[in-house]
This record gives C-alpha cells, sequence and structure tokens, in this order.
C-alpha cells in the first residue's frame, strides 16, 4: 500500500487487489497451531484459582473487620490518628491482621490483574512489559508494607 | 401428479405474508480489498422462513459471491455459525421472526478465528483444540467379545456433552478466546468432558492434565456466554466447571 | 496445479468414508478428500438407529434380519449381499460400541434396541425390536464416533477438496483407476492425486428434489465423476421418499417416533395405517407408508386447510418418554413449526431421503465397469454405491449398517489392493477436463443463472418423478432436463474470484445433479412396472417376469458428440428366498 492511502477503511479505488495477489487476511490474536507451545507449570494456575477464592473470602472477613473498626465503632473516623495507628501495631494481633490483609490483598489484586493482562494484552511483549510492571510493584508494595509493619516506631517523633 | 398439492402449496406461498427485511452482512472479499464492510441486502420473505434461507436467496438471486458455509439447514452437522444481532447462532436454527425483522439484521462471521472470506473463517485452531484433548475412547486390557457394559444412570452421565455438533458457537462467543485464541475454548473442554465423565473410558486422568495447563480451564471466566450461544442446549459452561471440580478433588 | 501422491484416496469423510479411513489408515498411507469439514457430513443427520440382531431384548437372528431386507428391497436385493449385511452388522454394531459410541442401555447394561418399520420376527409375524439406537442421534453419534478414532488413528485429511474427476488409465486393455482430480475451495487450487486405489464414499444424490430430507451439499459428485468416464450407475430409478417429513421443509423426523409408538392420523383423526398394513401399521416399509400417505391426501382426506399433509401423533406418549428418547426431533417441532410435541400432531409429508441406486459394487466394494468386470483399484461404500443390499427400498436403520458394513469392507480392500498393486501411469494432462470446467464456468458470459436451473429441475422432478409415477409424467421430466441441459451451456457465475468460489461450485453441482437425473428419468422411464419406491400408476404390479433384474445405465457419446443414457440390465442373485408378493 502506498503512502497516500493511509485509511484502512473501506475499498481503495484502483488498489491493487485481485484474485492472484489477495490482500491479507483478518487475523486474531495469537491463534492456536499445531505447535502451541504446552506449558509444564503444573498445578499453578489450578493453585492460583483455588487461591483466587479462598483468599476472596478471607479477605470479606478481615477487610469488613478492618472498615468496621476503624470507621464505625468505638466513635468512628474521628478517633483516628497517628496515637490509635501506633497503639494498635503495639499489639501483635493486630501486626498479623494487618500483615494478613496486606498479603493478601496484593496478591489477589495482582493475580487479578495477571488474569486481565491475559485475557486482553494481545502481543506477547505487551504482555512481557505489563506483568513485569505488575510484578514489581507488587513484590515491592508488599516488602515495603511488611517492613513498615514490623519496624513501626512508635517514638519516631 | 405425483404431489397433487403442489400447486396449491405454491398458491398459497404466493398470497403469504411476505415482508421486507435488511440483512446487513459483514463482507470481507481479500480479492477486493483489505478491509471488511458492511453490506446491506433488502429482500422479500416469509417471516416463519430460516436466516440461512435469507442468505440462500441473496446468493442465488443478488449477488453470488456472498460466501458462507452450510450443509443440512437443520441445525445438525454445525456448518453455518455466524454471530447474528450480535449473538452467536446457527443461520439455519434462527427464523427471522424471532429476531425482530423491523430493524436490519446484521450478520457477520464468528469471532476469534481468522476470516477468509465473507462468514467463512479459519477452523483449524479451533480442530486443532479439539485434537489436543484426545477426544476419543481409551481402555485398557483387551477387548470383551460382546458389548462393554455401561449402566443407565453411568450412561446418562455424559449425556449433554455427547450432543456436540463442533459448530464452534461457544468458543467464538467466548471473550477470553477472542483476545487469546491458544486458550482451549469451550468446545474442547466439552468434548474432553464427554469422555472423562463416560465410565468406559481410562484416559481422564491425562485429559485433566492437559486441561490443567496455563491455557485450559482455569481461564474460563464463568461468563455463560457459550452457554447461550450453544445451539444444542449443552450447559457449556456447567460442563467447564465439573472438569474444574474433577480437577480439584481428582474424583470423576 | 499440484500433484500429490498416496497409496490410497478416499473421496468423502461421512460415515463411509471415514469407517473406511479408519482401516486403510492402518494399512496404507491414506488421503482423504472431502468438500466438507468431516463432522458436516450428513450421516449426522441419521437419527433412527442401526439395525442388527443383538437379540439384547428378545429373541432375533440374523437371517431373519436377512429376510427383511430382501422382502423390505420387494426381491431386487442381491441376497448374498444382504446375507452378508445382516451376518456382519452384529460386528459392526460391537465395533462402534469398542469405539466408543454411546449407545442407549438396557437395564442390564447392553445396547438397547427398539423396532423400527420393516423389521419383523420369524419372517414378518410381528415387529421386533432391532434397532440399536443412541436416543434420535444415532448418525450424530456414528459420525462422531468415527471423526473420534480418525483422530486417534491420525487419518490424513483434505478438508474443503471437491473431487470433480475420476482419472482412468487403460493398461494392457484393461481400464484401471488412476486418481482423482480436486480443487481446493480455499484457494481455487487444482490437485491431482495419484492412487493406486480410491474408495468413493460420497453420499446421494437427493438435492435434485425440492423437498427432500437431504443436506444442500448432497449433490451425486462421486456418481457424476464415474459416469462421465463410462461407468455405469445401477438402479438410478429408485429413490426413498421418507414418510415423515416436516411439512414443506422435508426435515427429517425419524421412523423411531413412530418405533416409539407414534401414529399417523388423517384429518379425521383415523389411523389410517391400519387399513393398508394390517399387521406392521405405522412400521410397515418406508415405500408403503409414503405411498398410503399421498393416497390419502389424494382422495381428500389430508389435513390443514389445503389438505396437503398429515399428521405424526406423539401426543399419547410420556412427556419423559419424548424427552428421553426423541428430544432432537421435538425440538425440530417446536424451533421450525412452533408446534408442542406434547400437545399437538406434528404435520408431515413424504420426503425425498435416500437413493438406493448408484455405481454398482460387489460384496468386497470393488466398482464394476459393466455386469461383471471389475475396475482394479475402484471402491465405493455407502450410499453412493449400490452393491445391491437395498434393492428397490432401504429399510430404515440399514444405511447406517451399511456405511459401516462395506465402508469398512472397502477399506480394508482397497488397503490390500493398494499394497501389492503397482502405481498406475496418470493419463496425459490429468487435470485437463477440470481445469476447462472450471475456466469455462468462470469466464462464462451467459445469461442463465445456476438457481434459476436448479429450481426448476427441483420443481419438475418433485412434480413428476416422486412418489407417484406414470409413463406420461416421466416424459415430461425427461424432456424438461434435456431442455435444462441444454440451457446449462449457457450457465454464468457471478463470483469469478479463487479463494472460496462456492457460486463456481455451485454451478459444477448443478451439472452433476442434472446427469443424474438424467439417469435416473430414462432409467425410471424404462422401468414399466411398480417395485419398492419406484411406483408406476399405469403399471401398478410388480413383473417379475420383465424386470427382476438391476437397471445399468451408461453414457454414451454419439459421434456429433450428443449425449445419451444408454440401458443395459444385470440379474438379481437369489439365494434363499423366492419372491413372494409384499405385504406388511
Amino acid at each position: 500500500m502506498s503512502a497516500e492511502t493511509p485509511s484502512a477503511i473501506g475499498a481503495v479505488e484502483g488498489a491493487a487487489y485481485g484474485p492472484d495477489n489477495p490482500a491479507p487476511y483478518i487475523e486474531p490474536p495469537r491463534k492456536r497451531t499445531g505447535r502451541t507451545p504446552r506449558s509444564t507449570r503444573g498445578n499453578f494456575e489450578m493453585a492460583a484459582w483455588l487461591f483466587m477464592r479462598l483468599s476472596g473470602v478471607v479477605l470479606v472477613v478481615l477487610v469488613i473487620g478492618h472498615l468496621l473498626i476503624q470507621l464505625v465503632l468505638d466513635g468512628g473516623v474521628s478517633k483516628i490518628g497517628f496515637a490509635f495507628v501506633a497503639g494498635r501495631w503495639a499489639n501483635p494481633f493486630w501486626q498479623v491482621w494487618d500483615l494478613l490483609m496486606l498479603w493478601l490483598a496484593m496478591l489477589h489484586g495482582a493475580n487479578g490483574l495477571r488474569t486481565v493482562i491475559n485475557d486482553y494484552a494481545e502481543r506477547p511483549n505487551t504482555r512481557l512489559w505489563l506483568k513485569g510492571l505488575l510484578y514489581t510493584a507488587t513484590v515491592f508494595t508488599i516488602l515495603l508494607g511488611t517492613l513498615v509493619i514490623f519496624t513501626f516506631d512508635p517514638n519516631i517523633r | 401428479m405425483a404431489t397433487p398439492t403442489m400447486d396449491k402449496v405454491e398458491a398459497e406461498a404466493v398470497s403469504s405474508p411476505y415482508i421486507t427485511v435488511t440483512f446487513r452482512i459483514r463482507r470481507f472479499n481479500p480479492e477486493i480489498s483489505d478491509a471488511a464492510v458492511w453490506e446491506d441486502f433488502q429482500i422479500e420473505i416469509d417471516p416463519k422462513e430460516r436466516v440461512l434461507d435469507g442468505l440462500h436467496k441473496i446468493k442465488w438471486d443478488v449477488d453470488g459471491s456472498l460466501t458462507f458455509r452450510r450443509s443440512c439447514a437443520h441445525g445438525i452437522c454445525g456448518s453455518d455459525a455466524m454471530r447474528i444481532n450480535g449473538k452467536n447462532r446457527l443461520a439455519c436454527k434462527t427464523l427471522i421472526k424471532d429476531i425482530n425483522p423491523d430493524k436490519p439484521i446484521t450478520i457477520e462471521a464468528i469471532k476469534g478465528l481468522t476470516v477468509l472470506k465473507d462468514l467463512v473463517v479459519d477452523m483449524e485452531p479451533f480442530f486443532q483444540a479439539y485434537r489436543d484433548v484426545m477426544p476419543f475412547l481409551v481402555t485398557k486390557g483387551n477387548e470383551p467379545t460382546r458389548e462393554r457394559l455401561q449402566s443407565a444412570e453411568d450412561r446418562e452421565r455424559f449425556d449433554d456433552t455427547t450432543k456436540c455438533i463442533l459448530c464452534a458457537a461457544c468458543t467464538s462467543s467466548c471473550p477470553v478466546f477472542w483476545n487469546d485464541g491458544q486458550y482451549f475454548g469451550p468446545a474442547a473442554i466439552v468434548n474432553a468432558h464427554r469422555f472423562i465423565f463416560d465410565s468406559r473410558d481410562e484416559a481422564g486422568e491425562q485429559r485433566l492434565e492437559i486441561l490443567n495447563d496455563k491455557d485450559g480451564v482455569w481461564r474460563c471466566r464463568t461468563t455463560f456466554n457459550c452457554t447461550d450461544a450453544c445451539p444444542r442446549g449443552i450447559e457449556v459452561t456447567k460442563a467447564i466447571q465439573e472438569v474444574k471440580r474433577a480437577l480439584i478433588t481428582r474424583r470423576f | 496445479m499440484k500433484i500429490h501422491k498416496y497409496d490410497t484416496v478416499i473421496v468423502g469423510a461421512g460415515g463411509a468414508g471415514m469407517r473406511a479411513a479408519i482401516e486403510s489408515t492402518k494399512r496404507s498411507r491414506t488421503a482423504v478428500l472431502t468438500k466438507l469439514y468431516p463432522t458436516r457430513s450428513h450421516t449426522g443427520a441419521a437419527q433412527g438407529g442401526m439395525a442388527a440382531a443383538l437379540a439384547n431384548v428378545e429373541e432375533d437372528n440374523w437371517e431373519w434380519h436377512t429376510f427383511d431386507t430382501v422382502k423390505g428391497g420387494d426381491y431386487l436385493v442381491d441376497q448374498d449381499a444382504a446375507e452378508i449385511l445382516a451376518k456382519e452388522a452384529i460386528d459392526a454394531v460391537l465395533d462402534l460400541e469398542k469405539m466408543g459410541l454411546p449407545f442407549n442401555r438396557t437395564p442390564q447394561g447392553t445396547i438397547d434396541q427398539r423396532r423400527f418399520g420393516g423389521h419383523s420376527r420369524n419372517h414378518g409375524e410381528a415387529p421386533v425390536r432391532r434397532s440399536c439406537y443412541a436416543a434420535d442421534r444415532t448418525g450424530h453419534m456414528i459420525l462422531q464416533t468415527l471423526y473420534q478414532n480418525c483422530v486417534k488413528e491420525g487419518v490424513e485429511f483434505f478438508n474443503e477438496f471437491y473431487v470433480l474427476d475420476q482419472l482412468i488409465t487403460e493398461v494392457d486393455g484393461v481400464r484401471k483407476s488412476a486418481g482423482v482430480v480436486a480443487y481446493e475451495l480455499a484457494t481455487g487450487e487444482i490437485h491431482v492425486f495419484q492412487a493406486k486405489s480410491v474408495i468413493y464414499a460420497s453420499g446421494g444424490t437427493g438435492k435434485f428434489f425440492k423437498v427432500t430430507s437431504n443436506a444442500h451439499t448432497l449433490t451425486g459428485d462421486g456418481q457424476a465423476a464415474c459416469y462421465r468416464r463410462g461407468l455405469p450407475l445401477e438402479d438410478m430409478e429408485f429413490f426413498q421418499f421418507h414418510p415423515t417429513g416436516i411439512w414443506r421443509m422435508g426435515i427429517l423426523l425419524t421412523e423411531g417416533a413412530r418405533g416409539e409408538g407414534g401414529i399417523l392420523r388423517n384429518k379425521d383423526g383415523e389411523r389410517f395405517m391400519e387399513k393398508y398394513a394390517p399387521v406392521m401399521k405405522d412400521l410397515a416399509s418406508r415405500d408403503v407408508v409414503s405411498r398410503s400417505i399421498y393416497t390419502e391426501i389424494r382422495e381428500g382426506r389430508g389435513c390443514g386447510p389445503e389438505g396437503d399433509h398429515v399428521y405424526l401423533d406423539l401426543t399419547h406418549l410420556p412427556p419423559e418418554q419424548l424427552d428421553a428418547k426423541l428430544p432432537d426431533i421435538t425440538e425440530f417441532a417446536r424451533t421450525y413449526l412452533g408446534i408442542e410435541p406434547y400437545t399437538d400432531p406434528i404435520p408431515i409429508q413424504p420426503t425425498a431421503h435416500y437413493a438406493m441406486g448408484g455405481i454398482p459394487t460387489n460384496v468386497e466394494g470393488e466398482v464394476l465397469a459393466d455386469n461383471t468386470t471389475v475396475v482394479p483399484g475402484l471402491y465405493a461404500a455407502g450410499e453412493v454405491a449400490c452393491v445391491s443390499v437395498h434393492g428397490a427400498n432401504r429399510l430404515g436403520t440399514n444405511s447406517l449398517l451399511d456405511i459401516n458394513v462395506f465402508g469398512k469392507r472397502a477399506g480394508i480392500a482397497a488397503a490390500e489392493y493398494s499394497a501389492k498393486a503397482d502405481w498406475v501411469e496418470l493419463p496425459e494432462n490429468p487435470a485437463a477436463f477440470v481445469e476447462e470446467q472450471v475456466e469455462r464456468l468462470r469466464n462464462s458470459t451467459g445469461g442463465e443463472r445456476v438457481a434459476e436451473l436448479r429450481r426448476e429441475l427441483q420443481e419438475t422432478m418433485d412434480a413428476n418423478v416422486m412418489v407417484f409415477r406414470t409413463e406420461q409424467t416421466i416424459k415430461t421430466a425427461v424432456e424438461k432436463i434435456a431442455e435444462l441441459r441444454a440451457r446449462y451451456k449457457n450457465v454464468s457465475v457471478q463470483d469469478k474470484g479463487k479463494r472460496f468460489n462456492t457460486d463456481l461450485l455451485e454451478a459444477v453441482e448443478l451439472g452433476n445433479l442434472l446427469d443424474l437425473a438424467e439417469v435416473m428419468a430414462v432409467s425410471a422411464l424404462a422401468r414399466k412396472e411398480s417395485r419398492g419406491g419406484h411406483y408406476r400408476e399405469d403399471f401398478p404390479n410388480r413383473d417379475d417376469v420383465n424386470f427382476m433384474r438391476h437397471t445399468m445405465a451408461y453414457r454414451e457419446v454419439g459421434a456429433d458428440g450428443t449425449e445419451t443414457v444408454r440401458l443395459d440390465y444385470k440379474p438379481v442373485v437369489q439365494t434363499r428366498y423366492q419372491p413372494m408378493e409384499r405385504k406388511y
């Protein structure tokens, strides 16, 4: 196609296509072929699928509990302050609660996004970059969050 | 006269309530252009006729270059799956009166497979996925002299998925498949299900392993598009869920 | 043009073709050429069942089955072949079960069986349960099971390849098969397949009728390719009209519906089959029931405002039984007629269903060049062939049997022949005929349209050579066909392209239909008697003195290029059974 016909919409008058010189077919992304590579990842996909369901259930409890305490009970939003957080993280129970919530929510979300990328990213390169970004961000957030929970210093001021 | 009533049939056909319907068809011919375009055809048709009859009227009387696959014309061979008014159906099982003939009826090729010409797509990747699930009975040991015994209940267990005609309506209605043709797709899983739950078969474990693949059943998002699309009334999504359950419990 | 070399080439991937392919792939390098994807074949539309004297539910034996087949065929059946069919039926069913076919089961877990038209206990005493079935989808299950096993065996398919010509080379005075020429639909390219043996399994030719249960693709391509190369066609005047097609559409409603207890009724609600077949009633053989229906209609007892159909009544059967045994046909009634079969009777009329005649073969599937001579390397099986196990009228469930028994036999015979035979030289310029044909149609500027000619052909066939025929109507048809053949020379197509040019292929198929319609009409005109599916009102009785013989039709080309049909006759093989009057 010449540079003067940038649009691919509609037949171009006098286009060079014919029975002996056909246009390219309209291909879908990532066709299955006889050589489609077979994965050797074992039960990873099943584990991921199960994890989504189980973590979802646990997160419902964790998140709703978290929100209730933070926003409704015991005076509600107005009580939240540096001191409140400091008080909570002094207790190992709340440390574990928040740590669990952080890990499960991050992994759940990241796995969900991985699925979305698998479903919607058409080109292999796009997939690679998006997933790379996703994994980096996930790891970074999880590590940072964990660090903060355990090394939180109430006397920082 | 061999068929004494034939004249009367024709006489009635003339006076029958023909209506004018617009078929809006997505045309693609690589020998003319590299782009697909919508083309409108107005035809006179009895609303009790099939969409396939309408396509034939166009092909036979208006534009012979309109290309589509068809054979049995009554929903058994699975040749004419297409996207009619945005839903995957068989053209030979869809009556005009059932899809609101007041508005233009849009017809396009099924999605997710290479369009070769007009409504004809490349079915090879679809059949490749089918072949990849070992769609045949596997047994061990010596063959019995007579038939293998199977109780009526065991036979009933996989009855639903034996109905599949491989028309690809389900697979090409799946949003996951649209964007990633390497997903096995509903039809292949249905045909694996047919053998996994057949009491005579002994390769269920292998088939489950194949479908445990990263492009296997775990990619199903339970959107139920496949169940809606199936012209044979197979509960496709349910079959996929049953395979998932069998994978988790390893019981089938 | 591309040239391929295979030991065995199978034309068609329906039941017979795939059954043959399963055998021949194990024994020789095999290619299957099919104009559709294999699972689109019309075997899948068969519903009722497959007969075999398994005796799973009641006493039965293959000799009774042989008798029923011979009697059903109005004694025009070659009895040696019928015996093989009935005897090997049992293994054919068991083979399919072992391949995975999901038959319905008895409470004991064996294959269930049900009644079917014309199948009787002890030579006509009472209906017998002989049909092995899978709901009303037996054909679908057979087609799927065979395809599954083709996948298992790694059969090599060439999908959407139209075989348009049979290649024959004369070696030392013997005409041998050298291969076939095929047209690839996807690219428009022409392929020559050189093969030691060729098996035709390309199915029937019902599309020359308007009201038919046949698929759009059943256009007699195999018969026409052989006929054009000077090979005979046997018994083409015998065509089966299935009694219960959906009114006007012709979609098949299985005989199993009557096997399950369905009843045919006229406008007065009368069970009219009691008059015509006191013993078998609604389960008399198909030709008898079809004629009875048309007799009712002609005598003014038809249903509806036009009085042009009768009813198939299933309303007295429990809905659970309909759901379990007849799910597909009840769905057809709902989809296409908007009728609920639980409560309302279904309007039906006879529909053109099955060609008893075809390419003559012996019991090994070898094609005959005349009454006795075999064409080395050429085989046929299924509806395209005429063994003849169906004679003048096929019994229901015997076609699914035919494709399995003779498909397997032809597959083995052809592969064994390929193993020992030498290659036959291709004729000079092997693709010339097809290239010329395709180019002529593509470039023609004539004013005739394919659809119009086909419509006229179908109308004249429906009106003149359907259930009732007379000398007058057949002559009308012969003249009309001659006119259409002349006009066909001026036919042109709108699609001039190469890719998926179905417009062009429909024109080719019309040519095949016209050739075969002519053979059918000419054969019917010469048979001045009534037998099985061929009913002449001017000769209402069977004439065993003059017509107990098979028709053999040959294409003759005169010095001036005019084509005519030359008729010859072949004796019927009779072993056990002497012809008797046929009553049900």
